[in-house]
């Protein structure tokens, strides 16, 4: 006598509308936006041809962005990969004093936002900086011998603030090497160096080319670093040349080059991609944490501690300091002493509408952005992951487009969908939001993910069996494990959508400025001490998020 | 023998993931108080089966009725889902929630099922007296050992007091000497409670140290179904003979048919005979080290290879013509590694090639 009344198999589940509605906002707001891109980018008076593009292979000015997007890219690469390798080694596998101080302050530049970066930078290396002051009064000389507005301070500035993505991969592959490939190297005769070369190089050589491809992907789609340094000693690369042409607006120019930016960019991706999948064939990660052999560095233990040391201290604090010090002086290029001291920066942001505007404003997309974020990507994980829906992998894949789309694409997508009626969003706080939603839709997805796969399926089955429906193992099994994970995403996203320049600086328009702006338009205009004390809040905000996720995910995640 | 109830029914169960088979027409039942195994190397679908059977995975074909009741049924598509079941179930890895005390994780079911407190406090007192978890109510399962961590997925499994439990590798992820332990401990549980197990292994040793009956499966088939002891004394082909404890196998040829069954001739000439129906022709022999006389007056001439002693009993390896054998003594007979014997085979089954 089967139990019928209560037995039935579902023909109609919830989840199936759900994943529906994901789907059209997805087709709404990533797919045909930046399908519009590419449209527009071959469209011509006469018809679709690949006319624009032959229009800026033939303008020289075009060429020379490209060109200097290809090569400041490339050295920037080289040299973070240089010093990230290099670091990642001294401070994993040697005996060099201060470890884990060496590796949070070498990681203190990621929390940095890198326009603001570029801002300290200037104030240390400009020509009334106080490092060219220094200079100038040990020397007697008239004037620091460097510019920082050029080609090459871009390029130091760029490796600076990629440099952290690569010490973290790098180091977490140096450290999770299984010690007995090295051991067994030993015994086979090979001394320290042999084994390093003969062992470890090859072993973390996936990490380094596949960190090298981020980083490069990371130069070529910024946009901060080259405008606030580069603008002045037009200096122009592929970002800030497309800035200027919406600015114009030739919105054929922008979307062509844009393109032509999403491929330069989208090549190394997929290289990284595929170099991820076929590494992992490799077992060069263990899984266990063994403690790796160190080498003894001898007399050279102290110089190159003070060598690593100076480079960790530029690399964050110096910076640091020099925003904060410069938030309280009186005016830009005053002697640094007690008199020149003054809070009258902050009582005026305070004070300033666009200031308390932009701070509700960013504050508003943020959590905004983070919470939706999360929200779908959740949904998208548990359908994809979990309940394993026919279409759900779509979804996925859907929602990690952006991932492969710089920045300014995003924005000139935005203003493509939605300037047009029947949906104005363009010259609005929305449309900045529709922007933050592509843009960070695929961290949420990633993080998501990887929260789901840590719960392993049995947890989930244990409960079902235990006498719990789908609804009950949700709510007692599935939430209270992912809960941290799912916080730490939705930190993830708020924190850098706080500080988020370029898409909104392509896409403010009056009582909808962010932060980013705010601070980028006060710096271009030389409020040098508006703008510090401005990215002065921003910083504590973000130093103090980073610490909580920290906290969170027990070390795991860092933003 | 009495007539007994049937706890588990499984017919015709057939499950396909995409084109793959993992489990091919199965049927057997397993009755009251009745301790069964699933036993067959990995991918051979024991465990596919057994979640068929739990509800958490839905089988192609097929019927599975729990306690009479029907609960998958392909052909009526019909499908009870699993925490409707009333099974207890133990996970290959425990899965103990690690944001729950010990005590939070054994009474979920209870809880879930709507118990008093008083209720659920008496039946806690119970499990942790039975499991020996005393002491550690309030510990989360990051505190605890593998063992304790696996009993804990027991009490839960136990705490409403279900009929059928279903047990998943349960002891494949604990050290060796724990493992032993927990061998009587289980059958011990399941006599205290009268419980019927379905146990899923790929241990033979495990298997057969605690079931009443055991079903060896290969690529999806139920291959052979009996006690141990039968399973042991007469696999039914050389795949359970390989499989089920340790075998010899040696070609051999039966040249003549005797009133005590055939004459069985092998590979370095040496004849015998042995009770069998074959026909004449060529054959693989079978023969369980302890089914080997070695040092006998009589018999064929060997070669002692290798000696590794086991304590109550010495193994070596022997040399027949150009075969090797495995050969247990007890620890009384001491030959060298080269010492000339000669060897008796007492018991051997014959499988066609």
């Amino acid at each position: 006598m089967p139990a019928k009344s209560a037995v039935k198999k579902r023909s109609f589940d919830i989840r199936n509308v759900l994943m529906v509605f994901i789907l059209l906002f997805f087709l709404a707001i990533i797919v045909y936006p930046l399908f519009l891109v590419v449209v527009k980018s071959v469209s011509t008076k006469t018809g679709l041809s690949l006319e624009n593009y032959r229009k800026i292979l033939l303008s020289s000015a075009n060429m020379k962005a490209f060109w200097n997007s290809l090569w400041v890219s490339s050295v920037a690469t080289l040299l973070c990969v240089t010093a990230g390798a290099g670091l990642a080694m001294f401070v994993v596998r040697t005996d060099i004093p201060g470890k884990s101080w060496l590796k949070m302050l070498l990681l203190l530049p990621y929390g940095i936002p890198p326009f603001i970066g570029a801002m300290a930078w200037a104030q240390l290396f400009g020509p009334v900086g106080y490092v060219s002051r220094l200079y100038t009064n040990l020397t007697g000389a008239f004037s620091a011998p460097w510019n920082i507005y050029s080609a090459a301070v871009v390029v130091i500035v760029l490796a600076v603030y990629q440099f952290p993505v690569v010490f973290i991969t790098i180091s977490g592959a140096l450290g999770k090497i299984d010690t007995s490939l090295e051991e067994a190297s030993r015994m086979s005769g090979a001394g320290p160096l042999r084994t390093l070369i003969d062992v470890t190089l090859p072993l973390i050589t996936p990490a380094i080319l596949a960190s090298s491809l981020l980083a490069f992907v990371g130069c070529i789609s910024n946009f901060g670093i080259p405008a606030l340094l580069g603008f002045r000693a037009r200096f122009f690369v592929l970002t800030t040349r497309i800035y200027s042409a919406l600015a114009i607006p030739d919105m054929t120019l922008a979307t062509a080059m844009a393109v032509l930016l999403a491929v330069t960019a989208g090549i190394p991706l997929l290289l990284a991609k595929r170099l991820e999948r076929r590494s992992g064939k490799f077992t060069v990660i263990s899984g266990k944490s063994v403690r790796p052999q160190t080498i003894k560095l001898g007399i050279w233990r102290i110089p190159i501690f003070a060598v690593v040391l100076t480079i960790a201290l530029f690399a964050g604090v110096v910076p640091l300091l020099s925003m904060i010090i410069t938030s309280f002086l009186t005016y830009w290029g005053a002697p640094l002493n007690s008199a020149n001291m003054t809070f009258d920066h902050y009582k005026y942001i305070l004070n300033l509408p666009m200031a308390v505007r932009a701070f509700r404003n960013s504050a508003f997309l943020a959590t905004l952005a983070a919470t939706i974020t999360m929200f779908i990507g959740a949904l998208v994980s548990y359908m994809s992951l979990r309940a394993k829906m026919k279409g759900a992998k779509v979804l996925d894949f859907m929602g990690t487009i952006p991932y492969a789309v710089p920045c300014v694409m995003v924005a000139i997508a935005m203003i493509l969908a939605w300037s047009k009626p029947p949906l104005v969003l363009y010259g609005t706080i929305w449309v900045i939001l529709a922007a933050y939603l592509v843009r960070y839709m695929p961290f949420s997805i990633r993080t998501t993910n990887a929260t789901l796969q840590q719960v392993h399926f049995s947890l989930e089955e244990a409960a079902r069996v235990s006498g719990a429906g789908w609804a009950q193992t949700m709510k007692d099994v599935v939430l209270p494990l992912i809960k941290p994970g799912l916080v730490a995403g939705w930190i993830l996203v708020f924190m850098p959508a706080l500080r988020e320049l370029t898409i909104s600086v392509l896409l403010w328009s009056q009582g909808a400025e962010t932060l980013g702006v705010v601070i980028y338009n006060m710096q271009d205009a030389g409020y040098t001490q508006i703008a510090a004390a401005l990215s002065t809040v921003v910083l504590f905000v973000i130093l103090s998020g980073n610490a909580i996720v920290r906290k969170l995910s027990k070390g795991e995640i860092t933003i | 023998m009495a007539k007994r109830e049937k706890r588990i029914e499984v017919l015709n169960l057939v499950k396909q993931f995409g084109d793959y088979t993992a489990v091919n027409n199965v049927s057997f039942k397993v009755y009251e108080n009745e301790f069964f195994s699933l036993l067959g190397p990995s991918g051979c679908g024991k465990t596919t089966t057994l979640r068929c059977i739990s509800g958490l995975e839905e089988p192609t074909a097929g019927e599975i009725s729990i306690s009479g009741q029907v609960m998958t049924s392909a052909e009526e598509n019909l499908m009870v889902p699993p925490e409707r079941r009333e099974i207890g179930m133990v996970f290959q890895n425990y899965a103990v929630w690690p944001h729950m005390t010990v005590e939070r994780n054994i009474s979920y079911p209870l809880r879930l099922a709507k118990k008093s407190k008083r209720e659920i406090a008496a039946k806690l007192d119970y499990l942790l007296d039975l499991l020996e978890l005393q002491g550690l109510e309030k510990r989360f399962p990051s505190e605890l050992s593998g063992g304790q961590q696996q009993r804990v997925a027991l009490g839960r499994a136990l705490s409403t007091d279900p009929k059928v439990m279903l047990l998943d590798e349960p002891l494949s992820n604990l050290d060796a000497k724990l493992r032993e332990q927990m061998r009587f401990e289980l059958k011990d549980l399941q006599q205290k409670t009268g419980i019927s197990i379905l146990y899923v292994t790929h241990d033979q040793v495990e298997a057969m140290a605690m079931s009443d009956r055991v079903a060896v499966m290969k690529k999806g088939d139920i291959v052979q179904e009996g006690s141990p002891h039968e399973i042991y004394e007469n696999p039914k082909d050389q795949f359970v003979a390989d499989f089920i404890g340790t075998m010899n196998f040696l070609p051999c040829t039966v040249t003549a048919k005797t009133d005590q069954g055939v004459n069985v001739r092998l590979g370095n000439g040496a004849e015998f005979g042995l009770d069998s129906g074959a026909e004449r022709g060529d054959y693989i022999l079978a023969v369980r080290p302890e089914d080997i006389v070695l040092g006998s007056e009589e018999g064929t001439d060997c070669e002692v290879d290798v000696r590794i002693f086991l304590g109550n009993l010495i193994e070596y390896r022997v040399r027949l013509g150009e075969d090797y054998l495995r050969v247990q003594t007890d620890a009384s007979l001491r030959l060298e590694p080269g010492d000339q014997s000669r060897l008796m085979i007492k018991h051997g089954l014959i499988f066609p090639k």
